[in-house]
Order: structure tokens, then sequence, then C-alpha cells
């Protein structure tokens, strides 16, 4: 299904971000389009961080279509066969280890292309980020730094290429309270939709400001990824 | 073409000769064939391996289509002397995935050479190619109505037959041991030669798929688990389908059942009344594959303490280890075997007998049973969710199918892994005679430092079993090298004599198993 920030945001309201329930069977799309003209899917699960990340999609590209995602076999399948078409939108996602493990695997076996993986951890205190970039300007990687920053919560982050070369490693230690922080799962949802052909290129990047919003810490473990066909 | 620059090389190639080589592989292959850019070549990347991601990054991918298509590659390696390592589907995740074991390998991913050849419903046996995947082999036994039955490993239906059996994995059928129901392979070999092992060489013979021996010496084990070829068709027999089948669990509340459940099980597996591999699997496995998390209970760090194990147990009903085995064939010999096998647990006096009617569709108990009846499913994957962090590595040394000798490797497993912060995840997988001893090592990948304790870990283990006479049989590409050297140095030289008169380039998966030529030295 398609869906727009306000349909979020009013679900936000209405249930505390978690609980939003996204159905539809995967398909081919022709819109919606990522500010740089590419069309997005995005890949989420019911939860905090499935919402807050799709958030900050919406504040890149308006209009999302969005899809359930899991590790079963059904799912995969459709999955591997979109991404074999030549129509299949760049998909992005934040899910947790087991769905993300079988989805970045089915990029592989699709023969699709991932730019960005990542591997993150959050508990109250504060985050991990370890991230795998591949044709990535590193611009995107220095945002995500500066955005996990002006959270004020502790993090690490650590950003390296597909070749294994290091391209950040960051900590920030002591936390300071900003007022009304983003929290690190919007920050990477804002970033993998602003990610497209002028992203990768890395001349042109979207320059959308990330709205901040305020909710409980978004705390597990979970991957994010974009892959496109 | 473009001329390429890239930061990954395979050892010992220059930059020019791996462009030179790329070029032909781009001829022979065609372009979309060819995969070096990037972030084509990221989710190739390692996963489960508990070092830097520069350690196993690969230099490219090729796709072949055709057998004449891999003898092609091989001869452009040989030229180049370009280290490849095949895949078939990659999706061994926990031994390694589809990463290389080496910086710079040039991997083959055969995930397209996908085609069923042939089933034949009279014969039950099945010969197929690389890229299939059991999910593609049951939803052909299902659409021609086949009414045969597979065995495979819990990653089910997006892994494949070939490469599970050339890893000599286990499924949870009375097929289960993989490589005793294999029958028949052709493997293309360094020089480009394709052979047939068994009765494949006889000019019309039809008996490729059903006598394994053939003539003189037989070499089909040689080729599994090793670097001396690229197995590009491999046969195996399939189990009829049972008019009757019947799964069970038996719950048992204390972990130090262990000793007791294995001395009453053996006798049952030996005489064939128990006929599958059976499954004995500890709260954590019970409870990840679940879909429970470790969050939900703790979040300190370390491993999780075992009052907190008891109280998953009790908040769940699931056991400190919980027995999954299954009774197939008619309805009389069903009869006559659950008689003997319930009359067996009455006299141990311990364990909840739990069948398929009181269980319904509860899991962990659905996706079991449908592992014995070869129905596949993904839901062991949420053990990658128990912890948190994706990280998971197995350790599997092989057991006497003894009380004690499981309980001593289970209780050292215990001690070591919480020794290094880390859950003992494990389950034993029950042949007659012995226990594949299944340990999944989980740890958070986004942490340096439990990555780091994960690998000290593995280590450990490999080193204090050894010492009991323990040795894994099958293990993560990164500690390869590590469990060779436990096999001994007479095994070792006798590997590589062989990788010398075959493969003298050393262009074949150099490092599996420990089969080097550059980097072995003769004790």
């Amino acid at each position: 299904m398609t869906i727009n920030r306000r349909s979020v945001l009013k679900g936000m309201a209405l249930s505390s971000i978690a609980g939003l329930t996204i159905a539809g069977p995967l398909r081919a799309m022709a819109k919606p389009v990522s500010a740089v003209g590419q069309p997005v899917l995005v890949l989420t699960q019911e939860g905090a961080a499935g919402t807050v990340f799709l958030q900050g999609a919406l504040t890149v590209v308006p209009q999302l279509q969005v899809q359930p995602a899991g590790a079963d076999v059904d799912f995969l399948l459709a999955l591997e066969r979109q991404l074999q078409t030549a129509a299949s939108p760049r998909i992005i996602g934040l899910l947790d280890d087991a769905s993300a493990t079988l989805v970045v695997d089915i990029a592989r076996s699709a023969g699709a292309r991932v730019q960005w993986l990542g591997h993150h951890s959050a508990e109250a205190t504060g985050s991990r980020h370890h991230l795998l970039t591949a044709n990535v300007d590193d611009y995107w990687a220095q945002q995500l730094g500066h955005q996990l920053q002006e959270d004020g919560s502790p993090f690490t982050l650590q950003v390296e290429r597909q070749d294994g070369s290091l391209v950040l490693s960051q900590l920030n230690a002591s936390p300071h309270l900003s007022g009304q922080a983003t929290p690190w799962a919007s920050s990477i949802g804002y970033l993998l939709a602003s990610l497209g052909d002028a992203g990768l290129g890395g001349t042109e990047h979207a320059k959308v400001a990330l709205s901040p919003v305020t909710s409980a810490p978004i705390t597990g473990n979970f991957v994010s990824f974009s892959i496109e066909a | 073409m473009s001329v390429q620059n890239n930061a990954v090389l395979p050892r010992g190639v220059s930059q020019d000769a791996f462009n030179q080589a790329v070029e032909k592989f781009r001829a022979l292959l065609g372009e979309a064939n060819v995969l070096a850019k990037a972030d084509q070549l990221a989710p190739y990347n390692k996963i489960m391996m508990s070092v830097e991601n520069a350690a196993h990054a690969p230099s490219a991918a090729l796709t072949a289509t055709t057998v004449e298509q891999v003898q092609g590659i091989v001869r452009i390696c040989n030229e180049y002397k370009i280290p490849i390592w095949t895949v078939s589907t990659g999706r061994n995740f926990g031994y390694g995935s589809s990463a290389p074991v080496q910086r710079g390998q040039v991997i083959l991913d055969l995930k397209k050479m996908n085609k069923i050849l042939k089933v034949d419903p009279d014969m039950c046996y099945a010969l197929v190619e690389p890229g299939v995947t059991y999910g593609q082999l049951y939803d052909y036994l299902e659409e021609n109505n086949v009414p045969l039955m597979l065995s495979f490993s819990a990653p089910s239906s997006l892994a494949g037959p070939l490469g599970n059996t050339m890893d000599r994995g286990v499924g949870y059928t009375p097929y289960g041991e993989h490589f005793m129901m294999q029958c028949g392979m052709e493997v293309v070999l360094a020089n480009g030669d394709v052979y047939r092992t068994g009765m494949g060489g006889v000019k019309g013979s039809n008996t490729w798929q059903i006598f394994k021996w053939g003539y003189g010496p037989t070499l089909d084990g040689m080729f599994t688990q090793a670097n001396y070829g690229i197995t590009t068709k491999m046969g195996f027999w399939l189990m009829p389908r049972p008019p009757v089948y019947k799964p069970f669990e038996v719950i048992f509340d204390n972990e130090e059942d262990i000793d007791e459940i294995v001395e009453m099980l053996r006798p049952l597996r030996i005489s064939g009344t128990i006929p599958n591999s059976v499954v004995i699997a500890n709260i954590l496995w019970e409870a990840g594959s679940g879909n429970i998390r470790r969050s939900s209970y703790i979040t300190e760090p370390g491993h999780t303490p075992d009052p907190i194990l008891k109280k998953i147990q009790e908040d769940t009903g699931m056991g400190a280890w919980n027995l999954y085995a299954a009774l197939y064939g008619t309805q009389e010999q069903v009869d006559v075997n659950w008689k003997i096998v319930t009359d067996a647990f009455k006299k141990l006096g311990k364990g909840r007998i739990v069948t398929q009617e009181e269980a319904g569709d509860t899991q962990p108990f659905k996706y079991r049973a449908e592992l014995m009846a070869g129905i596949p499913n993904l839901q062991e994957f949420g053990l990658y969710n128990w912890r948190g962090g994706g990280g998971s590595m197995w350790f599997a040394p092989v057991s006497e199918a003894r009380g004690s000798e499981c309980k001593k490797q289970m209780e050292m497993a215990k001690r070591i892994l919480h020794k290094h912060g880390l859950d003992y995840v494990g389950e034993f997988i029950v042949a007659p005679r012995d226990m594949h001893h299944v340990i999944d090592v989980l740890y958070d990948r986004t942490s340096a430092e439990e990555t780091a304790r994960a690998d000290a870990c593995f280590n450990e283990l490999l080193d204090e079993f050894e010492k009991e006479g323990y040795a894994v049989y099958r293990v993560n590409t990164r500690f390869q090298e590590r469990v060779a050297q436990s096999y001994g140095t007479v095994k070792r030289d006798l590997e590589h004599a062989i990788k010398k008169a075959l493969d003298p380039n050393n262009i074949l998966a150099p490092g599996r198993s420990g089969i080097d030529l550059d980097t072995y030295k003769k004790a």
C-alpha cells in the first residue's frame, strides 16, 4: 500500500508509534518516487523502530510504497522475483537480524546491488552502528554521524567500504540533551530514502532537512539496507 | 571496456593480470555474469565470521549457466592463477555464507545452474544442478504429485541439496545423513576434465543414480568438504512418502537429564525403531526458534543465567531438553513402534510426550514436525534474534551417542561459552552411533568487543575439545585451517599431495578445509 507522511504521523499520535499495520502483496510499482525520481519501496516490521524509520523516510519521499517483511518463504521468493524485474524499485528497510539476513541474501541470489548494509544496536544508554557501504558517497556516512551527534545520545559509528577500507570511525561518549532529539532510526530512514541516483554519485545531495520528532528511545538490534535491482 | 582498479585483488595476482582475466571472463560469460562493482559484491561479503570484513572480501563474482562455461572459467583461472571460491546456493550462513576463505578470491556462484535434471518416482532419486534449492525441488514434487519426500537442513527452502551434501550437512528425516544418500556426481576438475563418479563413466549406463560404487576406487567422498573439483551435478536418493507419519516431542525439565535421554534413545535408533535423525534441543535453541528474545527476560550483558532459563521454561512450557522424533510407515508399523517408544519413555520415568494432535500449530513443534516430514520452512532463523546482533557461528563437535559423553560435551561447551559471556544454544542431532552436537555461537556483530570475544570463545572451544579427543565435523570458513590441524599431519600431507596432482596451480578454493599449496608446509 502507499502511505504518506501525514498518515504515519496520525498513526503515531494514535498508537504511540508502535503497531502501525501495513499490508498488501509485494508487487512491481511505478510510483511513488524519491526526491531524485527513483521509486522506493520500504520493507518494515511492526514496532516503534519500523514506524520511526518510515517517518524519517517520508521526510524525503512524500509517498512511499511499504511492504511488511519477515523471514517467511513466500515473502522472500516474491522479493527475489521483484528484484529480477527491470521495473523493481530501490528497496530500503530496517528489519530484525533474522529477516534482514535473508533479505540481503535474496538480493545476492537475485543479482541485485547492495549499497548500504547497516547493523544497529541501541539501548537506553546509547547506540552502536556499523555500516558497510558500496558505491555510496562518504557524505552519507558523515551525515549519519552528524545526525547521531545531534541526537545527543552516546554512540559509536564505524563505516567501511565493501573492500574493507575504513571510511569513518566516530565515538560520542558524552551525551548532551538537545531538547527535541531525532531518533537514530528516523535518521537512517531519512538517509536511505535520500540515496538515489544522485546520492550514489555523490555530487548532488537531497537538501531536505530532517524534522525532529519526539518519541521513546528506539532500542534493540536492527539491520538497515538499500538494495537496487 | 574501462580499465578497472580494484582495491581487492586475489593473492599474488597483479592488477593488470586481474583485469585481463576479468575481460576473458566477460567474453566467456557475458557482462551480466561478471560482477566486479562494489555494490554487486557487497551481498557476497562475510556476514557470519568473527573477523573484520576485509579478511574475506571477494575481488569479483562470476555466475555460470553451463558445464562448458565452468570448464572455460577453470581454463582462464589456470592461465592467470586466479583462485576461485565456488558456492552453489551460498546459504550455509553459520558455516560462513558465500564469502571466500581468503581475501580477493573470485567467487563462482552456481545459482543459475538450477535445473532439476531428473526425478525418477520409481527408483526414488533425483539428479540436480548446484543452484537447485530444496524449495524448488519441493514445489516440483508437489506440482507433479510425486510421492517422495526430501530431507534438508533447517534453512530448507533456500538452501540446496548439492551444496549441503558437498559440505556433509544433515537433515531430520530417515534420510538425514545426506552424503550417505548421495549417488553419483559430476565434477569439473582443475584441468577442465569432466569426471563422473560411480557408474557415471560407463557409456549408456542407467545406473549412475542407482549404484554408488562403480568399479575400482570410489572417489565421491574426496570431493566433499574439499577443493579438488567443482561439482556440477549430483544425484541423491529420495524417501518414499509413508502412508502414516507421526511426529512427537518429549519434554525434559532438567539439564542433567541428557545422560539418561541419550542412553534410552540409542537402542531405539540403532534398532531402527526410531528411524529419523532425532533432535534434542536445549531451552535456548527452543526459545530462539520459538521467536523469544533474550531482551524480554534480561538486558544485562553476559550469558543468560540459569534461573532465567528456568523462568523461560516455566513461562513457555518448554523443556531444558526438547526431543523431537517421528515414526514413519503403515498404520500397523507406526502403532507397533509407538508402543515400543512410549514404553521406553515410561520406563525411564521422565519426559512429557507431546503428540501433533496436542501441539497443534504451536512453535517450535510445528516447524520441527515439518522438517521431519520434508516440508521446508525458515522458522529456525529466529535464533538470530535471540541475543541480538545477528552473529552466528556453528560449533559442531562429533560425540559418541553415549549419555556420559554428551553430558560431558554439554558441560564443557557451556562453561567455555559462559566464560566468554555467551550463551550455550545447543542441540544434539542423533544418529544411531554418533551425535552431531551443534552449538550456535551467537554474538552481536555491532560490537567489536563482543565479536572479538566470540572469536576467542570459538578458538577456545576448538582447543579445549581437541584436548579431550573431540573435533568438529564441519566448520565456519573462518576456522577451516585451524580445524584441519586437529585431524593430523599425515592426513594433511596426503590431502596436499592429491591437491598438487589434481590442481597444481592451486586455483580451486585454496584454503578450503585448510588445503592450500601456497601456505601449507609439510611437517
